[in-house]
């Protein structure tokens, strides 16, 4: 972990240490961000919530909800496998087309992003299932007006099941080692996964505040949209 | 924030009480939900403590620990026992607070009114909470790492040991960052030697 925290620079060690400071520094430390009593219950009550929610999802026991099973994850794996192999051979029969052409006086090639780096293809695939997801959580917000058909809630949990389906892609896929996207993808996750459960029926004021308080704790919204930087071009994922 | 408190003490690790953990794990990696609820009961004072001091709101303390309680749950069949349960819940709690802050430091750069900067008191400090604010705002400018092992060991009594398993350091360098949190600290507050020396 400790690759992880940053301890700043080793050429400004400070001078000996004072007996005199570390003494008061030792009586005031203690005051210092002092804690309040640990609300024990009120975290439990969302601990348990939080940790069922997943678990029913899991085991399949959220109507609509498809668990991905052991099974699938390893397919999913080969899947992710045979992605990165068809990226590598891509990449190299480039080099290869490129040196001819360089060869070649005469010919011109089109400068293009090179979408046949693993990475580069995970962060392509990510950047548009969060578009995906900004979309449908900003279809949810908007599902609150009033007078809003029943349908509308329908399709946005078959939509939800789709973008979660490419957000369990995407945990489970090797080239997504990156902690921060890792942590977004759960986060959505467990929003995706609230939202499908509750989108068979209208919502009532307490489910639409649990995944309210969801959205606005992990600011999903934002960190998705910092997530995705600029537009994707509409031919990058094809060759 | 800064509030009187005392530090509690840490809770001693005895062989009978490392078998009731292991046996404790067994039973939340079978999915026993009273087996859960014993672990956070076991735990949570000094992970909400910690998550405290790092962070300073009981807001964001509260939001931590539940995120290091979830998260802990969704990965105990990862953990394989080689350092203590507390251990494991204690890095998983630094893990996601430095992470936090990290992210609440660079929105905060970004939206930081020019206010804020102007606000800062210049007169010198007569009390001690004041002087305990200066040194407050001394230590949010330490290193992440030097401030961790700073409020891990002088305000929340943590040993070496703990600091160095929890953070995946040495002693020695847990030693290292918390001199240097120290000397640190002692420059920033120079002008005010008065007050600590009297």
């Amino acid at each position: 972990m400790n690759d992880r925290i940053d301890f700043g620079p080793d050429d400004d060690m400070p001078p000996m240490s004072d007996a005199e400071f570390d003494a008061w520094l030792t009586r005031v430390a203690p005051k210092l961000n002092a804690p309040s009593a640990t609300p024990r219950g009120e975290m439990w009550k969302v601990i348990e919530t939080a940790a069922r929610t997943s678990s029913d999802a899991q085991a399949g026991r959220i109507p609509g909800v498809t668990p991905i099973r052991r099974h699938w994850r390893l397919l999913s794996l080969i899947a992710a496998a045979l992605l990165i192999g068809v990226g590598v051979d891509r990449m190299a029969l480039r080099r290869e087309r490129e040196q001819r052409v360089a060869a070649t006086p005469a010919a011109t090639v089109p400068a293009r992003a090179d979408s046949a780096d693993p990475s580069g293809l995970y962060r392509l695939a990510a950047a548009q299932t969060f578009t995906q997801a900004e979309a449908l959580l900003v279809a949810y917000r908007a599902s609150d007006a009033p007078g809003r058909d029943p349908q509308d809630l329908r399709q946005l949990g078959s939509w939800g099941r789709q973008v979660l389906s490419s957000t369990r892609l995407l945990l489970d896929s090797p080239a997504g080692r990156d902690p921060q996207l890792r942590a977004l993808l759960d986060d959505l996750e467990l929003v995706l996964v609230q939202i499908i459960r509750h989108s068979g029926a209208p919502l009532d004021t307490t489910d639409r505040a649990l995944i309210d308080r969801a959205l606005q704790d992990s600011r999903l919204l934002p960190r998705i949209r910092t997530a995705v930087p600029s537009p994707i071009p509409a031919d990058a994922s094809s060759d | 924030m800064v509030t009187d408190d005392t530090v509690p003490s840490a809770p001693m690790a005895t062989p009978a009480n490392r078998a009731d953990q292991r046996a404790l794990i067994e039973r939340v990696r079978r999915g026993d939900s009273s087996a859960h609820r014993a672990l956070y009961e076991a735990h949570v004072d000094r992970v909400y403590r910690l998550c405290y001091r790092l962070t300073g709101t009981e807001h964001l303390a509260r939001e931590l620990t539940q995120d290091t309680f979830v998260r802990a749950f969704g990965a105990i069949e990862g953990f394989r026992g080689d350092s203590a349960i507390e251990t494991w819940l204690h890095s998983i709690a630094v893990s996601v607070s430095l992470n936090e802050l990290r992210r609440r430091k660079r929105e905060h750069a970004r939206n930081a009114p020019l206010e804020e900067a102007l606000m800062i008191p210049k007169a010198s400090p007569r009390s001690d909470p004041v002087m305990r604010e200066k040194l407050m705002a001394a230590v949010n400018e330490l290193p992440e790492g030097c401030r961790t092992v700073f409020m891990m060991h002088d305000a929340e009594g943590f040993t070496h040991q703990e600091i160095a398993a929890s953070l995946g350091v040495t002693e020695g360098t847990s030693k290292a960052q918390l001199n240097r949190a120290r000397g640190k600290l002692r420059v920033a507050l120079a002008e005010y030697a008065e007050e600590w020396k009297s």
